[in-house]
């Protein structure tokens, strides 16, 4: 009666995605326990004990990347802090070795690191106040947020090598070895990272329940604001990337301000658009 | 009692029982039990996640041990663990002061 039973529990094990060491000790453990109670019933049924595993595994799996993601991320914004420091003004962007390469390099130095940086900030913002209970929807949110911060961060990483070689020419000679060491070193937390959240994203979680979405995250902040943004995703958009706006206007001066100002606040509408429902930012119409 | 009353309390029980000495899973469920007089009597498997959950987050340790010729899992308490229960059991007492003050 003993075999069997341990037999489903490791066959439900399997099924939600346990597997390896981490499924041995489970099996031991409950083995010893059925061995001194003699009583596999009281135990609880099989299914059940395997979803409660797969839940509180992966919902703690998760919450830990999503803080340990930011410091994964960390070397790769040190990475962009020193070069742009020292090279002001960059090179002439039509001074890549082939241009279109460079300027598309360029491009994603400016996007990626914002991406990465957005998607790291939520992650710690949904991991903050996931614990018991999450659902497995909300981890999911929680997953495809750390996947993009980590993947934003390696294309920011390999953008900016890409950059210090197409303009290797208009940069000191120190700052073209500078990134490429720096890049390399960098890219290993987050490779790590990506390993982690590839082995965590096996668990299957079973908890019912919602999502959730941005003004979860943020609910204390967002319900004491006065414009009742609470349901109104665009509206929370629209007044997020003003504010981003405001500041690059401010910090790029009168001849750079207002084009920057008017290209952040579409980047920030247009990156709303393309991953809002996917990192959970506004509410899933599928996933409930 | 209803699992579903002791579910926001499970962990502060958990630490507590580890607190006194270093358990194996079936004697903290039997400590459980004992202790509350049978009234915390809930399917004895959902006690074991709780304590893996407890462990990832750092409040218990735990070790292989050999008894009548089987392996098992002993869990203690470590420091951070110790802060939380004593932590819990401050909440916990004003908690249930405030709720007798109110229903005696």
């Amino acid at each position: 009666m003993i075999e069997r039973y341990l037999h489903e529990l490791a066959a439900e094990l399997s099924s939600v995605g346990i597997r390896g060491a981490q499924r041995r000790r489970i099996l031991v453990e409950v083995e010893d326990h059925l061995r001194e109670s003699g009583e596999p019933g009281r135990f609880g049924d099989p299914a059940l004990i395997a979803a409660r595993f797969a839940d509180e595994l992966a919902t703690s799996g998760a919450r830990r990347l999503g803080f340990a993601v930011v410091a994964a991320l960390a070397p790769a914004a040190l990475v962009y802090a020193v070069l742009f420091s020292f090279s002001r003004p960059g090179p002439d962007i039509t001074s890549a070795r082939t241009l279109p390469v460079g300027i598309a390099a360029a491009l994603a130095m400016v996007l990626a690191p914002q991406v990465a940086l957005a998607a790291g900030l939520l992650s710690a913002a949904r991991a903050w106040h996931t614990g018991t209970g999450s659902s497995a929807a909300s981890i999911g949110v929680l997953r495809r947020r750390i996947a993009v911060a980590l993947g934003s961060g390696v294309v920011a990483l390999a953008a900016i090598s890409v950059y210090a070689y197409e303009y290797g020419a208009g940069l000191p000679g120190w700052q073209q070895t500078f990134v490429f060491l720096a890049a390399g070193a960098a890219v290993v937390p987050v490779a790590a990272g990506s390993v982690a959240l590839a082995r965590t994203s096996q668990l299957r979680p079973q908890a019912q329940g919602p999502a959730g979405d941005v003004f979860d995250d943020f609910a204390p902040v967002i319900d004491r604001f006065p414009l009742g943004l609470r349901g109104h995703p665009w509206r929370f958009c629209l007044l997020f990337a003003g504010a981003i706006a405001a500041v690059v206007l401010i910090a790029g001066g009168p001849d750079e301000g207002p084009r920057n100002a008017v290209l952040e606040f579409a980047a920030a509408c247009a990156g709303f658009a393309a991953f809002g429902r996917y990192l959970g930012l506004r509410p899933s119409r599928a996933r409930h | 009692m209803r699992a579903e009353t002791l579910k926001g309390h499970l962990d502060f029980l958990l630490l507590a029982i580890v607190a006194d000495e270093p358990a194996h899973g079936y004697r903290i469920i039997e400590e459980l039990k004992r202790r509350s007089a049978g009234a915390f009597d809930l399917p004895e498997g959902t006690v074991y996640p709780a304590l893996h959950r407890l462990e990832g987050s750092g409040l218990l340790s735990s070790s292989w041990a050999s008894a009548s010729g089987r392996r098992r899992r002993v869990y203690q308490l470590t420091a951070r663990g110790r802060r939380a229960l004593a932590g819990a059991r401050r909440d916990w007492r004003g908690f249930a002061m405030a709720v007798e003050a109110v229903v005696a």
